[in-house]
């Protein structure tokens, strides 16, 4: 039952979050916050508890069976997290709405990456659009970011849709993620395998399919794009590992090649733009693109150690990722710029502004000591061990650039001379200073002490 | 004096629809007596109170499976459910009245409306060609009155319209019927199954005009260019029932046809056209979808789209997917029916509520209804949690088993492409409207607000509680 709690309090809080007066912000991020952090919380009390519901018994077997599996349960106690902090750094017009969207969002995301069964996944999986969909609706520059991002994902969820219904028709059950099970076999299974891959490389996203993603990320608001960058880019490889590696790992390994060389040329194309970009968030943007191509290249490399790195650098880049994303918002509320060629010199003034920005940003380009490092070295072992020399060399030349667009991205807002006409305020206040520490802290814990996540792996790596 | 053959079983299985007969004889005599403040609602409940009363007679004969009338009228699984969706249709467009239109055609209009329900009704559980077309006549000449019965020009256009295009379609209908009586020497279906008729060249044309009759009432490409026209015209709630009802009962007839009366081993090159055009429907309909500004001619073309969607459950002639045909069918008629209620209940004296523009920023003034709305639409594009997200599925599913992939590749295609329109209108209600239109000037209508919302319910319910009926054969006699 606490599983089921879980997934249904965020809805339930995100509901009533319209019974609270509008128009004081404080009582909806505190009420929101809270419903939040009691998710995590819950999350770890429920870390081996299962629920299940029967839905159809034809055409094939499927119910609401939900449940942490080893690598579901850091991914989303990450959502949770990155889902509280999100909140508390809301500082938007219509904060009440938009922290309720922020819940939904939690819940349909924990609804996909709790369920063990493939056809609430898709269920969840098209459900977690709508919030996005709203809130770039409502808080958005651009309408036609919005109609890009619906029809984008929305075509991957169809294709999604279409594999799983034949997956279950062929296999006669769709309730098996993280069970033991056969492979799927059969005349069709590559054509199942293709509508998998291709939802999957559209939402996490990988080139050529990332065209939806820098404008979105551009416009979505930063308590929500915190979360989209740093969770809901995770939908996809998630599933690669959950449903690709564990049922169809012929597949995988026969496409292994045109996967690496996509992740490939993610990581140095997202590295390059990064370098060029003027807008801050869009840096953030293609820098999570560049990094997701390398935990593509870790998953289709199925390497075990690559794996188990690949899990690890799925938390580092949602801490980090969310960290620079609350903080380039913070940035753009005190200068209402987010140009590189606009800013400058504002470290100065905001000493703590630029301590978290500095960590999040070495977290990011990999310094030893922080997470996203532990993550980096053990794929680019792994990936080496599989074979793939030259994905590695292209990793390191990914990872070099890495830290030439962080050290701009930090450089181009914080130091140098201050900028006469943009306005001087005030550094972090305390709650915004709490919305990014948790996320920092983990960062650093998760850099020093990695063997909880390691361990997930463990048993499941083919 | 002659003996009648018939027994009493076998007007027990027409009850529902002498019910309901019946009830609209009520209905006038109500509307007469009424006082006239109140006849729009005397007329609507007593038309809904026998609309129940005949659901729950025709439910009481689900698991009862009879031949009545010498095998020309079925009842069992399958006619009960057509004949409780098409109640549906009629009590939630009925209820549509009380919004909506001249108070004083009420009884006249719920009189028509019954009648024309006892033809979908009769076309559920028929068996024979005689009966389908008995069914067929009696549902449309209703609804070519009812198109017409309010003061607008394009009402008048609309009914004439029907009038002039249904009445071919009949003509290709009855033909193709004459031809199949010429080919097997029965009006029965069952009787159709004969191998013997299959080489009859007879046959051949005949199931092509009776196919085409019955593509053209469903509306699919390329006989659909008269369904956007004619729910233009039509009054509201006519153009809800029409929607649903028509859809259904041209349906069952279809189904009882490809199901159970052809000769095993033809019906896969005689329905190989049907399928493409039903392939073609899910494409056009939804592309016809995206540049529409009236509601009713948008769901005009999404209907089109989601006609070609049932018929793929149904290709391969699975059984499976005759459940899930009917499920989706099911579901559809909740959610067209719920999103003609919220349009009737924005509407004022006119018809507003089916003008697209209407919808801006009803999400401040009605949020309530707005959320209804949202939730046909993504039901009707196929977004979860609502019953279309599981429909689609299930029909995918028996695609890919029945090995008409390419069919559920159409659906995929016309579905990404559909989504754009309706999410169009959910863009337009939660857009944040000026602040000079905050109030809503019309009147909250009761019966629609009621109807959206179990409307809402339902589609989400059926999400959840997938119920999709066991006994739905045999069709024939």
């Amino acid at each position: 039952m606490i599983v089921l709690a879980t997934i249904l309090l965020p809805f339930v809080a995100g509901a009533a979050l319209y019974a609270l007066p509008a128009g004081d912000r404080r009582i909806s991020k505190a009420a929101g916050a809270l419903a939040a952090v009691a998710t995590f919380v819950m999350l770890l009390l429920g870390r081996d508890a299962q629920w299940s519901f029967h839905w159809l018994s034809r055409p094939f077997e499927s119910a609401f069976d939900f449940g942490a599996t080893p690598v579901s349960f850091w991914i989303a106690l990450l959502l949770a997290l990155c889902t509280a902090c999100a909140i508390l750094a809301t500082n938007v017009p219509r904060a009440r709405s938009m922290i309720s969207l922020l819940l939904f969002l939690e819940g349909a995301m924990l609804g996909l990456f709790l369920a063990r069964d493939l056809l609430a996944f898709a269920l969840f999986w098209d459900l977690m659009l709508l919030p996005v969909f709203f809130a770039l609706l409502g808080w958005g520059e651009h309408a036609s970011t919005a109609w890009r991002y619906l029809i984008y994902n929305f075509a991957g969820g169809l294709t999604l849709l279409f594999a799983v219904a034949a997956f279950g028709a062929i296999y006669g059950s769709t309730d098996v993620i993280g069970r033991a099970g056969m492979p799927l076999v059969g005349s069709w299974a590559p054509w199942i395998f293709a509508g998998f891959a291709f939802a999957f490389l559209v939402k996490t996203p990988v080139w050529p399919l990332h065209t939806w993603m820098p404008s979105t990320y551009g416009d979505l608001p930063p308590p929500m794009v915190a979360v989209v960058g740093a969770v809901q880019s995770k939908a996809g490889v998630y599933g690669f590992i959950a449903i690709a590696l564990a049922f169809m790992p012929d597949y995988m390994r026969q496409f292994s090649g045109l996967l690496i060389a996509l992740g490939a040329v993610s990581m140095i194309y997202g590295a390059v733009i990064a370098l060029i970009q003027h807008d801050a968030k869009r840096i953030v943007a293609y820098s999570s693109l560049s990094h997701l191509g390398l935990i593509v290249v870790a998953i289709a490399s199925a390497n075990p150690a690559a794996l188990q790195g690949a899990l690890v650098y799925i938390v580092a880049h949602g801490l980090f990722t969310a960290a620079l994303f609350l903080i380039l918002g913070y940035v753009e509320e005190r200068e209402e710029t987010r140009s590189l060629a606009r800013l400058g010199g504002i470290g100065k003034a905001n000493p703590r502004l630029a301590g978290a920005l500095c960590i999040a940003g070495l977290a990011a380009l990999g310094l030893p000591g922080l997470a996203g490092f532990v993550g980096e070295l053990i794929i680019v072992i792994g990936v080496y061990q599989a074979g793939y020399a030259w994905a590695v060399i292209v990793a390191l030349i990914a990872i070099v650039l890495a830290s030439a667009y962080v050290l701009r991205l930090f450089q181009g807002i914080m130091n140098g001379p201050e900028v006469d006409d943009l306005p001087v305020r005030r550094d972090l206040t305390w709650i915004e200073g709490l919305a990014v520490a948790p996320l920092l802290a983990a960062l650093v814990l998760v850099g020093v002490q990695p063997h909880a996540i390691l361990a997930a792996l463990g048993g499941v790596a083919p | 004096m002659i003996a009648i053959p018939f027994q009493a079983a076998d007007w027990n299985a027409i009850l529902p629809i002498v019910v309901l007969a019946v009830t609209s004889l009520a209905v006038l005599l109500g509307d007469l007596a009424a006082p006239k403040h109140v006849n729009r609602y005397v007329a609507i409940a007593i038309g809904c109170a026998g609309a129940i009363a005949a659901g729950v007679l025709a439910a009481r004969q689900y698991g009862y499976d009879y031949g009545a009338f010498f095998g020309g009228f079925m009842t069992g699984g399958f006619t009960t459910v057509f004949e409780e969706i098409v109640l549906a249709a009629l009590v939630g467009s009925l209820i549509l009245y009380g919004a909506l239109g001249p108070a004083e055609r009420v009884g006249g209009t719920t009189a028509l409306m019954l009648w024309s329900t006892c033809g979908a009704m009769l076309m559920a559980g028929a068996a024979n060609l005689m009966t389908i077309f008995l069914g067929l006549e009696l549902l449309s000449l209703g609804l070519y009155c009812l198109c017409g019965m309010v003061d607008r020009k394009q009402a008048r256009e609309s009914a004439l319209k029907y009038l002039i295009l249904s009445s071919t379609a009949s003509a290709f209908l009855l033909f193709g019927m004459a031809l199949l009586f010429g080919a097997s020497g029965s009006v029965m279906l069952a009787d159709l199954t004969n191998a013997a008729v299959a080489v009859n060249p007879l046959f051949w044309m005949g199931t092509g005009m009776f196919l085409i009759g019955l593509a053209f009432k469903l509306s699919l490409v390329p006989f659909h260019t008269w369904a956007p026209d004619v729910y233009e015209g039509a009054p509201l709630p006519v153009t809800a029932y029409m929607s649903v009802a028509t859809k259904a009962a041209t349906l069952a007839v279809f189904a009882r046809f490809i199901y159970a009366a052809l000769p095993s081993g033809v019906a896969e090159k005689l329905l190989l056209p049907i399928w493409i055009v039903a392939g073609l429907s899910m494409i056009a309909g939804n592309v016809g979808m995206l540049a529409q500004h009236d509601l009713k001619r948008l769901l005009a073309y999404s209907g089109i789209a989601q006609a070609g969607y049932i018929l793929t459950a149904m290709a391969g002639a699975s059984s499976q997917g005759l459940r899930y045909a009917i499920f989706y069918l099911a579901a559809y008629a909740f959610m067209n029916l719920g999103a003609f209620a919220v349009a009737a209940a924005i509407s004022g004296d006119g018809e507003e509520g089916s003008r697209l523009v209407t919808y801006h920023g009803l999400a401040r003034r009605r949020p309530w209804l707005a959320a209804a709305m949202t939730v046909f639409l993504l039901a009707l594009a196929g977004l979860p949690p609502t019953a279309g997200f599981l429909g689609k599925i299930l029909i995918l599913s028996t695609a890919a088993n029945t090995g008409f992939v390419w069919m559920g590749v159409a659906l995929i295609v016309g579905t990404a492409i559909s989504l754009y329109a309706y999410a169009k209108i959910v863009r337009a209600m939660y857009e944040p409207a000026d602040d000079r239109r905050t109030h809503d000037a019309t009147p909250i209508a009761p019966l629609a607000w009621a109807s959206a919302a179990f409307c809402a319910l339902a589609v989400v319910a059926l999400t959840f509680y997938p119920l999709t009926p066991s006994n739905v054969l045999p069709l024939v006699r």
